[in-house]
């Protein structure tokens, strides 16, 4: 069962008087479980097809099928409900709240799905930081937290609201080769221990060996498709 | 909870910030603090000065003299009955009654004339109802049967007496003849009351009497409570027991032209502050402002997180609501000492008047010490909280509105 099917997807930005065309018919079909790696240059368009994959922005033309359900046709507000209940995101700055502490940023997320207790909440929490290894610095401010530590606070964000997908876009571009290994590593635990679907973005060649399906893209469109086991 | 500890932590991030923003506010409050306190301390004492120098707590006259009293009539007067003191003397919270004529007098010293009042007054009564003889500074009162006359300090001055001198009195008597009173002056008075001191003769009633040709009547009486609070429902009640055309006048009644001007220096005082307030709300938005400027891109994962709009502006309403509380808390502290400063010396009036005696219309003079209520503390504060509040609600709407993709990759 699909859980993203992408129909002849377009995405045409205006500048000023010039159309932008970043993405020009994309079809695409993502199976729930899987851990995708979308690889292309910079400008070919990953950003742009994550942010439609994630609801954060409307397409031109075309259709996106998120878990059966057409969500062109959603306003903001509904979109907004579809990113609460079902996405996980992780961005390449990371975007944590510098005045909270690891745990507090994590359980931010969990905060907006009121379906847990107080003290399930935070066993939760505390745990999945263990399984992302700073259970140690639960209490650590970002700023006390280096990059690739930064980066494991967003995953374990993306991870606590047990989402059906988990968005990345290029999340390893600003680590260093090391981290980003770690990383996604990381990502990859979580893909196969938690069966969450993962869809990440990198214009990193060496990233590419961790994808167990590989899409590239080029220019708006997909050039090629291929799993790997 | 969550939230309430975010928005705590988020002031924290510019604590100068914060603290400047708070400050705008406390020194709205401290300014209104202070303006309120020093029209609470001069409403005091232009009460006190009015009921003790001027109308006592209740007046009785008949209805017909109180329409004209401010041109001190002849007619209308009361003929003193026992049934009427009877009735007078079982007010509850009764204290003391006197008597008083006041009529229209030109103060001549053989070269000036002067309009001033005259008031004849029972001298056995009247230091029970009134506190005139308190003020004096020279001199001593009036005695009774004879043509000795008391005045402010002030109107000597004016006129050229001094104690001990002859002031001629002249007047129209009821029948419209013309009289005089050689009066000696025997006492000269300094109150707290300006126009009290520019402008009136006192005098024995019956001296008054016999030469205005008006046999025992008199303008009205005055009375002393027990206690100031009782003076509204005192008079009520007395008017429920006196006839027609006798009526009973609060000392609210006596000084309605005050209470007017108060009520228009309150609405000054609310205009003050809602202006101060105005550039509080200012500071309030700009910091809101740069702050959602700062945090675009957390804000932009708090969108893709799937925030509502309305959360995102309840974390910022938050954030508004502790800068106007440290703001409001500070402004109040720095209200109380800035009155208990105020009051250790008091505040000397004709340093605010160039030594001149009225006081923006007020009956007062001297030095006053500002007064406070704790309700206007309580809604000065909460006003600034919700000055906050309302300040942040537009510019935190804007941010919560901000398309999701751009202020992720906002730069
Ligand atoms: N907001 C925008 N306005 C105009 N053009 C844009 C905007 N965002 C992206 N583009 C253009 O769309 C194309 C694809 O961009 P993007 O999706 O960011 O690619 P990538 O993430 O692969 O670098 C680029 O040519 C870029 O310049
Ligand atoms: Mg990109």
């Amino acid at each position: 069962m699909s859980l993203i099917k992408l129909r002849g997807l377009e995405k045409t930005y205006q500048q000023g008087k010039i159309a932008v065309p970043a993405l020009r018919g994309i079809d695409l079909e993502v199976e729930s479980g899987e851990f995708t790696t979308i690889f292309g240059p910079s400008g070919s368009g990953k950003t742009t097809l994550l942010n439609m994959i994630g609801c954060l922005d409307k397409s031109t033309a075309g259709e996106i099928i998120f878990d059966e359900h057409s969500i062109n046709d959603l306003n903001s507000k509904e979109l907004a409900e579809v990113r609460r209940y079902n996405l996980g995101f992780i961005f390449q700055s990371y975007n944590l709240i510098p005045v909270l502490t690891a745990f507090e940023n994590v359980e931010f997320a969990i905060r907006l799905i009121e379906k847990h207790s107080k003290k399930e909440r935070r066993e939760r929490v505390m745990s999945l930081l263990e399984e992302v290894g700073l259970g140690e610095m639960a209490d650590r401010r970002p700023n006390e937290l280096s990059g690739g530590q930064k980066q494991r606070v967003a995953i374990a964000r993306a991870l606590i609201k047990e989402p059906k997908l988990v968005l990345a876009d290029e999340p390893t571009a600003n680590l260093d080769s090391e981290t980003s290994k770690e990383v996604l590593e990381l990502m990859e635990e979580m893909n196969s221990e938690l069966n969450t679907t993962f869809i990440f973005s990198t214009h990193d060649p060496q990233v590419m060996d961790y994808a167990r399906r590989l899409i590239e893209i080029k220019d708006g469109k997909i050039t090629n498709d291929q799993r790997r086991d | 909870m969550f939230f309430l500890k975010m928005a705590f932590k988020n002031l924290t991030r510019h604590k100068r910030r914060t603290l400047i923003t708070a400050l705008i506010i406390a020194f709205a409050i401290l300014i209104y603090i202070m303006t309120e306190g020093l029209m609470i301390g001069m409403t005091e004492m232009s009460f006190n000065n009015i009921i003790n120098l001027e109308s006592g707590h209740l007046q009785v006259a008949k209805k017909s003299y109180w329409e004209d009293r401010k041109e001190l009539p002849l007619d209308n007067l009361i003929s003193p009955t026992e049934e009427l003191e009877n009735k007078i003397e079982k007010t509850t919270g009764f204290k003391a009654m006197t008597k008083r004529l006041n009529f229209s007098v030109r103060l001549n010293n053989g070269i000036d004339e002067l309009p001033v009042t005259g008031v004849g007054i029972d001298l056995g009564q009247d230091r029970k109802v009134f506190r005139l003889n308190k003020y004096l500074v020279k001199g001593r009162m009036p005695r009774e049967g004879s043509s000795e006359i008391i005045m402010g300090t002030k109107l000597a001055e004016l006129m050229g007496f001094k104690n001990g001198d002859y002031a001629i009195l002249l007047f129209r008597t009821d029948e419209d003849t013309f009289n005089t009173i050689d009066g000696e002056i025997v006492g000269l008075f300094n109150t707290p009351h300006p126009s009290l001191n520019e402008s009136s003769v006192f005098l024995p009633l019956s001296t008054a009497q016999s030469r205005l040709n008006v046999e025992d009547k008199i303008s009205h009486y005055a009375i002393r409570l027990t206690e100031q609070d009782q003076a509204i429902p005192a008079a009520e009640e007395l008017n429920s027991r006196l006839k027609d055309p006798y009526h009973a006048y609060s000392w609210k009644d006596a000084a309605q032209s005050l209470v007017t001007m108060l009520e228009m220096q309150e609405i000054e005082t609310q205009v003050i502050l809602a202006i101060i307030l105005t550039l509080a709300a200012v500071g309030i938005i700009n910091t809101v402002i740069l702050s959602a400027l700062e945090r675009m891109e957390e804000l932009g994962m708090m969108k893709a997180l799937g925030m509502h709009e309305r959360e995102i502006v309840y974390t910022f309403m938050l954030e508004a609501a502790g800068i106007g509380i440290i703001g409001g808390s500070m402004g109040i502290i720095m209200g109380v000492i800035g009155l208990a400063i105020f009051n250790i010396n008091g505040i000397d009036m004709s340093a605010l008047t160039a030594g001149g005696d009225m006081t923006y219309g007020f009956p007062l003079k001297g030095t006053i010490y500002a007064g406070w209520e704790l309700n206007s503390f309580i809604f000065v504060f909460l006003y600034g909280v919700f000055i906050s509040i309302l300040a942040s609600v537009f510019p935190a709407l804007w941010a919560a509105r901000k398309d999701p993709v751009k202020a992720i990759y906002h730069r």
